[in-house]
């Protein structure tokens, strides 16, 4: 399998089939003596930032701290994780068992104060 | 039966939508300046955007993917970022403009100063955004932009010379001013073919659950409806052409493109170019803010949607009010609108080849377009429009600033 053209930047879906953002980074772990591994997929501003060049790692998770989230910023999702790798790669996790909605749920804490947005 | 009425009511939404602050201005100043010699501009730049529409369409239907998220899953981030990051900027820009077109409508319309009318009118785009959905969105927009046809009935009620019109769908050099009409024809393609246009009408498919079944409705509403459309815009050019042309008029304000409608429709020219005018930004401006959250929710992979409930949809909300907001904020500015919307025009014509080129990989894989590949026309025709485009992304600048 090619990582980069099947799994990067693809869609993420929960078990359930619920939309999990993309995957924007991908983390490898060498163990000494041992040959380099796929260790986890990443979510998240800080991963997407990272890609494009180092220094905008930091803003995004300060972006991300601005809006009062703490929680590990960008998400880290085992590979072991991955249950399908087809036109969308689907997890075996449900999503609120990671913090890749963090941005979302802290966005709706406003909106839901507005008429209309039920 | 209700397929029929789909695409009766696509094709109807499409002409009202068609024209907008860019296309306006652009088609004023061409007519003025040139006559009916532009006309073959706008009917090369609708085939381009009719085709790239159909092929978007396609996608849509095939893959259940947008523009932007087959982009991002095709190319990776790293090539998208900058059409993405361009289309901001221009969808902002644009946005910006048509929100400053839209206030000059209405300050034509009460006499009170256009910068008073810019934050009240990006409010009431939001409030649309906001209570609105899909279907009430496009239609509304399409059938309230039924009063551009003003263009299409005064220029028929000016009776122009049968030959003189189909002399102007072949395309020739002028006898003054090359320069200025080189920059006129490159405007009027980066006016018509917008990036926005596109991922906007690839996500209304994916909106409306288009499926492989309905790929005569996309070919159908991408060619005749942005056919018939761009009458208005050729409507508005013919109106320009025979009564500003003969007094020497160059356009540089809205208010003085107004005059055209002068000799057919009296003293109701004023409001009824007003309303074409403010109706026409007003509706380009919602599609566009509501674009920006199509384009950034696809590629960053967010839940979107304008039938969804607002509160699922938080971040996609976040950024057409982000875009929204900046545009106000531009145009408040006081930065002359017909400016920005030339700026604008450029820049989409300089992006124009990172926005074409991925269609030519995209329309050729099943994973995208299934059995439904593009053969050896669209190819050919796709061909075209980037060597097109890239030649124009070459000049347009040069042009901008000796032909602008």
């Amino acid at each position: 399998m090619d990582v980069v053209r099947d799994v990067l930047d693809k869609s993420l879906v929960d078990r359930d089939g619920r939309e999990m953002g993309r995957v924007d980074g991908l983390l490898m772990e060498q163990d000494s003596g041992q040959p380099p591994r796929l260790a986890a997929i990443l979510v998240g501003p800080a991963a997407l930032g990272f890609r494009l060049h180092p220094r905008l790692e930091p803003a995004a998770t300060v972006f991300e701290r601005w809006l009062g989230i703490e929680r590990e910023r960008p998400v880290r999702i085992d590979f072991a994780e991955i249950d399908d790798i087809g036109s969308r790669i689907r997890l075996r996790l449900a999503i609120g068992e990671t913090a890749v909605a963090a941005v979302e749920q802290r966005l709706r804490g406003w909106l839901v104060k507005l008429p209309g947005s039920q | 039966m209700r397929k029929i009425f789909n695409l009766a009511l696509g094709v109807v939404t499409s002409i009202g939508g068609f024209v907008e602050v860019g296309s306006i201005s652009t088609s004023a100043q061409a007519g003025a300046e040139f006559g009916f010699s532009l006309l073959w501009a706008i009917a090369a730049a609708t085939l381009f955007l009719a085709a790239l529409a159909e092929m978007a369409g396609r996608v849509a239907a095939v893959s259940k993917r947008s523009v932007a998220a087959a982009v991002r899953e095709r190319f990776g981030f790293h090539f998208q970022v900058i059409p993405l990051g361009a289309e901001f900027i221009i969808d902002t820009l644009l946005l910006a403009a048509e929100l400053g077109g839209a206030a000059i409508a209405v300050k034509m319309l009460t006499g009170i100063g256009f910068q008073w009318w810019i934050l009240p009118l990006g409010v009431a785009g939001w409030v649309v955004l906001w209570f609105g959905n899909f279907s009430v969105i496009e239609d509304g927009i399409g059938l309230l932009g039924m009063v551009t046809l003003s263009f299409v009935v005064a220029a028929w009620r000016l009776h122009p010379d049968p030959s003189s019109i189909a002399g102007g769908f072949v395309p020739s050099l002028p006898h003054h001013d090359l320069t200025r009409y080189a920059f006129l024809t490159v405007s009027i393609v980066g006016a018509t073919v917008s990036p926005y246009l596109l991922n906007f009408y690839s996500s209304g498919a994916i909106e409306e659950k288009w499926n492989e079944q309905d790929l005569w409705i996309n070919r159908s509403t991408a060619f005749l409806g942005m056919g018939f459309g761009s009458v208005v815009a050729m409507g508005c050019l013919v109106t320009a052409a025979i009564v500003l042309g003969p007094q020497q008029v160059k356009v540089e304000t809205y208010e003085q493109a107004a005059q055209m409608f002068v000799p057919i429709y009296g003293r109701w020219a004023v409001t009824l170019f007003a309303l074409s005018l403010g109706i026409g930004c007003l509706g380009a401006a919602i599609e566009i803010a509501l674009n920006a959250g199509y384009v950034l929710g696809q590629a960053l992979g967010w839940t979107w949607g304008i039938d969804k409930k607002r509160r699922d949809v938080s971040r996609f909300v976040a950024a057409f009010t982000l875009a929204l907001l900046l545009a106000v904020v531009i145009a408040t500015l006081g930065l002359d609108p017909l400016r920005v919307t030339l700026i604008s025009v450029a820049l989409t014509v300089v992006i124009m080849p990172v926005v074409v080129l991925p269609f030519l990989v995209l329309m050729n894989e099943e994973r995208y377009a299934g059995r439904h590949t593009s053969g050896p026309f669209g190819n050919s025709l796709l061909g075209i429009i980037t060597i097109l485009g890239a030649l124009m992304a070459v000049v347009v600048i040069p042009l901008e600033i000796f032909g602008g």
